[in-house]
């Protein structure tokens, strides 16, 4: 894929198979999308992006903000007219959110321990060893 | 000189409910490149391409299920750019894309509903015609 030549905007496109897998999961069994009406969706696909991204881009820079954040696309949505987007999308934020926190979250506790990966697995040996010798005496008081 | 509107378009369209779960995923990096080819888009953060993606499936969902009720009036089982045309013109939503379907065939007229608006040869929604 020749990604790494300049594209202009009229060489930058969607995947025609994506775009056809997700309009064959939208539409009911008895209808077909024929494959011109599937290129028609395709620009209007674009031209979508293109308002979303002028839009959030003006509200961004409104807010004297270099970097357009969601909370800028969430606010474009609304003054476009598609408000009733926005509550889907911000359940896609809050997951987004999730899986980033998780990920650091998981690196904080490696670092945080300050032993490297044998001394731990070492120590995991011990607790385990600590919990059988545990299990044994609890086992044998119970019998 | 009547200056009143030759159609009037029906309320925004909302989101069928409920919505279809769509597991074909939007290749985000392609979206942050389209955005970013215009020369206007800066920065973008992390989470915004997977935010236009998440509104373009729902733009693409409302969009395809309008086309699909277009073709359903007509009895049709291909959904045709007519259809889309349709959709996009009956939908206050879709107004940014009257000039992008422009180029389309206009759909047949459908008996029992309002007349077509702007159909026919060499009518189109901003001309007025003069008597």
């Amino acid at each position: 894929m020749s990604d790494r030549e300049a594209l202009s905007s009229d060489d930058l496109s969607l995947p025609k198979a994506t775009v056809q897998k997700i309009v064959s999961e939208i539409i009911p069994p008895d209808l077909v999308f024929s494959r011109e009406t599937r290129d028609a969706l395709i620009e209007c696909c674009v031209e979508f992006i293109g308002l979303i991204s002028t839009q959030s881009n003006d509200i961004a820079e409104g807010e004297a903000k270099k970097t357009i954040a969601s909370e800028h696309v969430i606010k474009a949505l609304q003054e476009l007219g598609f408000a009733d987007y926005i509550e889907p999308i911000r359940e896609v934020i809050q997951e987004h959110k999730e899986t980033q926190k998780g990920r650091e979250r998981k690196v904080g506790k490696f670092e945080a321990s300050g032993m490297t990966e044998e001394e731990l697995l070492r120590k995991q040996e011990e607790l385990f060893g600590l919990a059988r010798s545990k299990l044994n005496q609890e086992g044998g008081a119970s019998a | 000189m009547d200056e009143s509107d030759e159609y009037v378009p029906p309320t925004s369209n909302q989101l069928q409910q409920p919505l279809p779960i769509i597991k074909t995923r939007f290749p985000v990096a392609r979206i942050k490149k389209i955005m970013q080819a215009d020369d206007d888009i800066g920065k973008v953060a992390q989470a915004t391409p997977l935010v236009v993606a998440k509104a373009l499936e729902l733009f693409m969902i409302s969009l395809v299920q309008e086309s699909c009720n277009q073709a359903r009036m007509r009895n049709a089982k291909r959904v045709s750019p007519a259809h889309l045309k349709q959709a996009v013109l009956s939908t206050e939503q879709f107004d940014f894309l009257a000039e992008t379907v422009g180029k389309y065939p206009d759909a047949v007229a459908v008996s029992g509903n309002k007349p077509e608006p702007g159909t026919g040869p060499g009518r189109g929604r901003r001309r007025k015609v003069v008597d």
